[in-house]
């Protein structure tokens, strides 16, 4: 096995599928349109990138540890509504409305921890009923009418979170810093801590982990809130940036967020993930979805592709799962 | 007498109506193999169980060096030393021989808050423990469990038992599903563990395998220990095999007779 060259080792690595699908995208892409590689077409798809991609990097830690989150696109409209509520109203600041959305979104996570771990029910239906919860709590509050956002400019926080700026031709958003910042954060995390190495164990063997004194259940419903926190802090960003909070943003991504997750090569049964591969999971759907408009496919065909992507990936990712538990 | 290392006393476990040990009684001494042998259903899982603390009992004692405990988890069990491997739920495939080594009990570097591994600590004393527990092949630490055989996974669950000191090292089934060397290999772990001061209670259907390796057999029918002295070296499998099916008692009391030195 040590008689591997790197370049073997290389291939062997989850990551290297998605890296190649995602070099071989921007080609294309920029083979049919040079334009797909101008400073403008790649400032605007950074910019939305980072909001998913910061509800991906929490999920792929959590479906590491054999759970996932389909609460969170609700969570993504929720919170905002939420802030800008409280705000609107009088009752709070912006930042304080921004602490009390994030602190409503662990509680979320919370209870949603809670149900997994203690009355052991799958993640998959406690999420499916937040989802419902948060979406309609969301509708509720404000009738299903987008709230008014233009009172931000000149917040510290929305400064702070959205302010942006020219890199020579290149517009970016302070949310891009916030996303490097929290995939390195949790990079280390998964890879270097402790906590990474219980959370790898609780998805992988969980009995095997309670059987070493690993509080399984309190990494996952940390997990959960972190989770949550995260979708929440992503609609915040995302709601100061276009200037908009409408209830019903945020509908259907836990599903593309799951497929930037597992795309990456983190996997759906737990115990296996990545953080660089859900960043290229992430890249490789928002290029996908930018580069097939920019070319001329219509919009409406992009699930297509993206389904084709992910039964390719999954092809590729199961067939280097059998090599490796072959001990090749 | 000395006292022995485990004494379980009047182990007594009801499932509902069903009686799964009705007053076993056993014991394992210091640095001693003992293999626990019976039919199915026989009550062996049953009072590995209440030993590493994953049922509760419904009533007995247990003692540990003569000191009254009670086993309320398996946290418990291992804060008292003791160890239990099962076959397929002891180590975590996708992580490495290291990680799994030291699970639940990572070193961390300075500064602490920062929570971080200390990787190279823990593959130095993993390269250390694959070569003490006789894993010959040059294997890295950093392997994950995933891509070993049966007996090295047995062989690293084994290597952490000893390295974090367990008392008694509690295996059930280690040679099911290996092939001869792989079993010779899991034997001779065991005998290493006990040479370096460890006890072991070494369940196998293979009683074949048990008579390698143990120093006592004991023999469980029907939710009770029905013979606790018998020497492997005395006697033979066809002996035991007929104590495990069930004779009379006379017969068993003469096989354990003639087995066994008087004491």
């Amino acid at each position: 096995m040590e008689n591997h060259s790197l370049i073997q080792r290389l291939i062997a690595r989850p990551e290297f599928g998605p890296f190649v699908l995602l070099v071989v995208e921007i080609a294309v892409f920029w083979g049919f349109n040079h334009d797909f590689l101008s400073p403008q077409n790649i400032s605007n798809t950074l910019a939305f990138t980072v909001e998913l991609g910061l509800i991906a990097l929490a999920m792929t830690l959590l479906m590491t540890s054999g759970e996932f989150d389909l609460s969170v696109g609700s969570l993504f409209g929720f919170s905002p509504v939420l802030m800008w509520t409280l705000f609107n109203a009088g009752v709070t600041s912006l930042e304080v409305g921004f602490v009390v959305a994030l602190l409503v979104a662990a509680l979320i996570g919370l209870v949603n921890g809670w149900f997994v771990t203690q009355l052991k029910i799958p993640s998959f239906l406690v999420t499916l009923g937040m989802l419902l919860v948060v979406r309609g709590s969301a509708l509720f509050i404000t009738d299903g009418f987008p709230q008014r956002t233009w009172s931000a400019e000149g917040s510290w926080l929305a400064e702070a979170l959205v302010g942006d700026f020219f890199i020579g031709p290149f517009r970016i958003y302070m949310s891009l810093f916030w996303f490097i910042a929290a995939a390195i954060a949790l990079g280390y995390v998964l890879t270097q801590s402790r906590t990474g190495n219980w959370i790898q164990a609780g998805g992988g063997n969980p009995n095997a982990a309670r059987a070493r004194g690993v509080n399984v259940n309190r990494v996952k419903i940390g997990l959960f809130v972190l989770s949550s926190v995260m979708a929440s802090l992503a609609g915040v960003i995302s709601s100061l940036r276009t200037s908009a909070a409408n209830p019903n943003s945020g509908t259907g991504y836990e599903l593309e967020v799951i497929a930037m997750v597992v795309i990456g090569g983190t996997a759906l049964t737990g115990g296996r993930g990545t953080i660089i591969g859900t960043v290229l999971g992430i890249l490789i759907l928002r290029v996908m979805r930018n580069g097939i408009v920019l070319i001329g496919v219509p919009g409406l065909a992009y699930n297509i592709f993206i389904g084709a992507i992910i039964l390719g990936m999954m092809a590729l990712h199961s067939w280097l799962e059998r090599r490796h538990q072959a001990g090749t | 007498m000395a006292e022995p290392l485990i004494r379980m006393q009047n182990i007594r476990k009801s499932y509902g109506r069903v009686q799964a040990l009705e007053d076993a009684n056993f014991h394992v001494n210091e640095r001693e193999i003992v293999g626990l042998l019976g039919d199915n259903g026989a009550g062996k899982s049953t009072l590995i169980k209440v030993l590493s603390g994953a049922v509760p009992l419904t009533s007995g004692d247990i003692f540990i060096r003569g000191k009254k405990v009670s086993l309320r988890s398996t946290s418990d069990a291992i804060a008292h030393g003791i160890e239990t491997i099962y076959q397929d739920s002891a180590l975590v495939t996708q992580l490495s021989i290291a990680r799994n080594l030291f699970l639940g009990r990572e070193p961390i570097k300075p500064p602490r808050f920062l929570n971080r591994m200390d990787q190279e600590a823990m593959n130095t004393v993993a390269r250390d423990l694959l070569k003490q527990v006789g894993i010959s092949k040059n294997i890295p630490p950093t392997t994950p469990i995933g891509s070993l055989s049966g007996g090295e996974r047995q062989a690293v669950a084994i290597a952490r038992a000893m390295h974090f000191d367990s008392d008694l090292i509690i295996l059930d089934e280690p040679t099911n599903n290996l092939g001869v060397a792989e079993t010779q290999g899991v034997l001779s772990f065991v005998r290493s563990a006990r040479d370096s001061g460890h006890s072991c209670i070494f369940i196998a259907h293979n009683i074949h395998h048990v008579f390698q390796v143990v120093d006592r057999i004991v023999v469980m029918r029907r939710g009770k220990v029905v013979a606790d002295d018998i020497d492997p070296k005395k006697t033979n499998v066809t002996e035991v095999e007929r104590i495990i099916t069930g004779m009379s008692d006379k017969e068993i009391r003469d096989a354990v007779a003639d087995g066994t030195p008087s004491h």
